[in-house]
């Protein structure tokens, strides 16, 4: 067999099968497709299309009940299925390379980062000393834009961030120099500046490597950005294959197309969105600030204090959607707890109608309650497992001795049938419903008292883009029948641009900038702003060039917050006073800004 | 090297709280229990006079928080006290005419001192029994949890943790000592009288460290880490020798820490009186049986006080293997 014939990777007639006990289920079926040497092949679909069973499959680490029931996985024309043992395991590391979704679980969190790089490289070279393998660990390290490589070689998994720790992966898959890597959505579970690192990274090392790449993404964009040729999966069968350009311009199937439309659109959007209605803020924040202390190992009794939230103003007017985004760790989900008035504020107070919330009693904030709402993300874990939907749902009106009885019963069923959950529901338990009717049994328990303000903690994250859409016409509806105003906070920006009419972009505990919706796509201030959108994975143009907008690096530790501009430290734009003088909030009518540029 | 500092610290300080609660509550029981152990000490023919007399002497008859001050006072400069029954030469006296006044009697330090090299040669050896048997028994069955050792291991415990110690004791001595005149059994005159009561020991320790074991090295084993690391290139060895060892010692540990230590305790007792070796045991449940409180005291003080020590070495070694638990 001629070398330079055979493809890297063939893939033959690949069938998996899972084994239920109600009978077998096809869940891959007759994938066929090659993989030439240094070749970069995306692999995307839908959730539940079977991408990850696929890269599984490759590296043979299909968990039970799955099994290949048919066709040959050859690599470099051998196949990997029938394999004698020893064999696999010289390919294994060494020549096929996987970096799963899940950075955080991929080490052991006892055992020192550098030590289990090493290990690896050691086991897959033997040829190679232990300190050769340091030395090519630190180099990649440099490789990857780790910062200080040499301390964080000792330091542990838990201690580095999601984005970091993929980095982390991306050296040990590369140390040993594979013919083919498989990345199976490894910038699902990072946030999108941290993703559009990632990408731009392993785009830059695959020159370096000649590795060939399956890069597997439910993303659109983002396996767009990496790939040579695509390849789209449904329900376990090949659609087709095709270039990026081709795949856009000329999509064969209409599940392709549909995939292509569920791309958010940002900037080529067809419907405005929601403006204010009111002047009149119904709940105002002034200098609102929260901190944490937790314990600190290197220090005799010792605390650290995790600044989560720091000083922010801002008024959320009657009426509007306003919209709250920002990336892991910007203290989002710790304002949402102040808004709702969870935990007070340490300093600053928040006032809800003119009236401040502090100085209340714990009767005036219980009666309070009935006014403002919050609704969580996971629809699984905030709901009573043993009671009826229809006892979830009347619950407040029974703590708030609001309506018992056949009135109690009667306000219940008219809830349920404003967020559209059948009747029968009411007697079922909450196992017993989907996802979907789950976070409609919250907005149900949510708005049943009758609130003026719904707090929305990444309510709609869970949910398909479907479902998202058909709750955001039913959030819509209500809002036009009772005159709700919603805080909708979520790290997704595709999400806010369709739903609110004025945004706060929070980033380590501080409002960067609140500005209309059509303002902050179009005219963002803030570097920050303008950092983030340029990393949205779209297919049309971004406005915003990543290369210029977006630089390395993360986030600071909010327990260490650098002085001055807490931004500076990742801003394309940072002059002298960024890195002495914090900068104070510029106001202009109902948008602010906190930025020396604008000062 | 600050965390273990602090660490140390604060566990110490809260474990000296704890050693005087117990303190008091051992204190407080033994004077409200029936009882009166000066009627112990004279016996039966002294007359009421002579029982007050002896009882105002050793300040039975003051109210009992002076009594406990007396005895934190006495406590700090090292002192337990003395027994009301044991002499210095090792004879128990109770009842015993010439036993008045307190001169002759025995330190509690110089009882517990002498007895304890015995509990813990004991102890040591029974724990060495047990985790000869079961670390390689939990392990096999913890990596196979469907497979046939891990049933076999399962029945093991099962009914290790069914037998009771004492028809157990009865049954080894009556088999190995009596009748087959292996293992000698009764008192203490060489090291082969530990073997048999080791034993003993290790057969309910065995019960309690092989389910331990194998549940967490089953849950250490479905981390996805394990199998990652197979794909990243490593053995399967590797991944079990450096990292689901590494990790499921710490609930090993944890149990050390919480369970097998009273456990240990509770049964040492037992067995120590049925083989009448001659360790802390024995002496306690003499002790009780003869109300003689001050060795009674000590004894509780110092086995809470080797509690609290195994617990924070336990919870130190922990956050040595997992730093996670430094924060």
């Amino acid at each position: 067999m001629a070398a330079a014939k055979t493809p890297l990777l063939s893939v033959r007639n690949l069938e998996v099968t899972a084994h239920l006990r109600r009978g077998d289920q096809n869940v891959l079926s007759n994938i066929s497709f090659d993989l030439g040497a240094g070749e970069v092949l995306g692999v995307i679909g839908e959730s539940g299309a079977g991408m990850t069973v696929l890269s599984r499959a490759i590296v043979n680490w299909l968990p039970a009940p799955l099994a290949v029931t048919r066709g040959e996985i050859l690599f470099r024309g051998n196949n990997l299925l029938n394999m004698p043992e020893e064999d696999a395991a010289k390919l294994r590391g060494k020549e096929i390379a996987y970096i799963g979704s899940d950075p955080t679980t991929a080490l052991d969190p006892t055992v020192p980062i550098g030590t289990h790089l090493t290990a690896k490289l050691m086991a897959v070279k033997p040829e190679m000393s232990k300190a050769e393998a340091r030395q090519r660990i630190f180099d990649l390290f440099d490789a990857v834009r780790i910062p200080s490589p040499k301390a964080r070689f000792n330091e542990f998994p838990f201690q580095f961030s999601g984005g970091m720790m993929q980095r982390v992966m991306i050296v040990d898959a590369l140390s040993a120099d594979p013919a083919l890597l498989i990345a199976d959505n490894i910038t699902q579970p990072l946030d999108v500046t941290v993703a559009k690192q990632i990408v731009r990274l392993l785009n830059g090392l695959k020159e370096d490597f000649d590795t060939s790449i399956i890069f597997v993404s439910s993303s659109l964009p983002m396996a767009m950005d990496i790939s040579q040729e695509l390849l789209v999966l449904q329900q376990g069968k090949v659609l087709e294959r095709a270039t990026p350009q081709d795949l856009i311009s000329n999509p064969q199937t209409d599940y392709t197309r549909r995939l292509i439309e569920q791309v958010p659109r940002i900037w080529e959007v067809d419907h405005t969105p929601p403006a204010s209605v009111s002047q009149k803020p119904i709940l105002s924040v002034q200098n609102a600030s929260k901190t944490y202390h937790t314990k600190d190992p290197d220090k005799v009794f010792g605390t650290q204090a995790v600044q989560a939230v720091r000083g922010v103003s801002f008024d959320i007017l009657e009426g509007e959607n306003f919209g709250i985004v920002g990336e892991s760790g910007c203290g989002k989900s710790t304002l949402s707890r102040l808004l709702s008035w969870i935990e007070a504020p340490d300093t600053g107070d928040i006032f809800f109608d003119g009236e401040s919330i502090s100085a209340m009693d714990a009767k005036g904030i219980k009666n309070l309650r009935r006014q403002f709402q919050l609704i969580l993300q996971d629809p699984y874990t905030c709901l009573p497992a043993h009671k009826t939907i229809t006892q979830i749902i009347g619950e407040p009106m029974v703590i708030h001795k609001l309506a018992a009885g056949k009135a109690l019963k009667e306000r219940v069923a008219e809830v349920m049938q404003e967020v559209g959950l059948p009747d029968d529901t009411g007697n079922k338990l909450p196992f017993q419903l989907s996802a979907s009717q789950r976070q409609r049994v919250n907005i149900a328990r949510a708005m049943v008292m009758k609130p003026r303000l719904l707090i929305l903690d990444e309510t709609l994250s869970s949910l398909d883009q479907l479902e998202q859409a058909r709750l955001l016409e039913l959030f819509d509806k209500l809002q036009k029948e009772h005159k709700f105003t919603y805080i909708f906070i979520s790290h997704d920006l595709a999400l806010v641009r369709r739903a609110c009419s004025r945004i706060g972009v929070m980033y380590l505990g501080r409002m960067a900038e609140v500005a209309e919706n059509e303002e902050l796509f179009f005219e963002p201030r803030h570097p920050y702003s303008r950092a983030m959108l340029s990393a949205m994975p779209t297919l049309e143009k971004n406005r915003y060039d990543a290369a210029t907008c977006l630089l390395d690096g993360e986030p600071p530790s909010p327990v260490n917050i650098p002085p001055g501009c807490s931004f500076r430290t990742r801003c394309p734009d940072a002059i002298d006073a960024c890195g002495k003088v914090d900068p104070k909030v510029t106001l202009d009518g109902t948008t602010q800004v906190e930025c020396h540029l604008f000062e | 090297m600050a965390f273990v500092l602090s660490f140390l610290l604060r566990r110490l300080s809260q474990g000296l709280v704890i050693i005087l609660l117990v303190g008091f509550v051992i204190f407080s029981l033994l004077r409200i229990i029936p009882g009166d152990p000066v009627r112990m000490m004279v016996g039966p023919m002294a007359s009421e006079e002579q029982v007050e007399e002896i009882a105002a002497e050793l300040g039975l008859r003051d109210p009992m928080v002076v009594q406990f001050g007396r005895y934190l006072f006495q406590l700090s400069q090292g002192d337990l006290g003395k027994s009301f029954i044991k002499n210095k030469s090792g004879a128990s006296s109770a009842g015993g005419r010439e036993s008045q006044g307190l001169d002759n009697k025995a330190n509690v330090l110089d009882l517990i001192i002498s007895t304890v090299p015995f509990s813990l040669q004991l102890a040591g050896l029974g724990i060495a029994f047990a985790l000869l048997f079961s670390i390689p028994l939990g392990i096999a069955a913890g990596l196979r949890p469907s497979g046939i050792i891990a049933k076999i291991a399962f029945a093991i415990s099962s009914i290790f943790v069914s037998l009771p110690n004492i028809w157990l004791a009865i049954l080894l001595i009556l088999v190995i000592s009596t009748n087959l005149q292996w293992l000698p059994a009764i008192g203490y005159k060489g090291f082969s009288y530990t073997i048999l009561p080791a034993i003993i020991l290790a057969v309910e320790l065995s019960a309690v460290i092989v389910r331990a074991l194998s549940s967490s090295v089953t849950a250490i084993m479905q981390e996805s880490y394990v199998q990652a690391g197979v794909v990243r290139g490593l053995s399967m060895g590797h991944m079990i020798r450096h990292h689901v060892l590494r990790n499921s010692s710490i609930p090993m540990l944890n149990l050390f820490g919480a369970q097998l230590g009273g456990l240990l305790l509770g049964s040492m007792f037992v067995v120590e009186y049925i083989f009448n070796y001659p360790g802390l045991g024995l002496l306690t449940i003499n002790a009780v049986f003869q109300r003689d409180f001050p060795v009674i005291q000590g004894v509780a003080i110092i086995t809470t006080a080797v509690l609290v020590l195994i617990n924070i070495i336990v919870d130190l070694i922990s956050a040595g293997i997992d730093r996670r638990l430094q924060y």
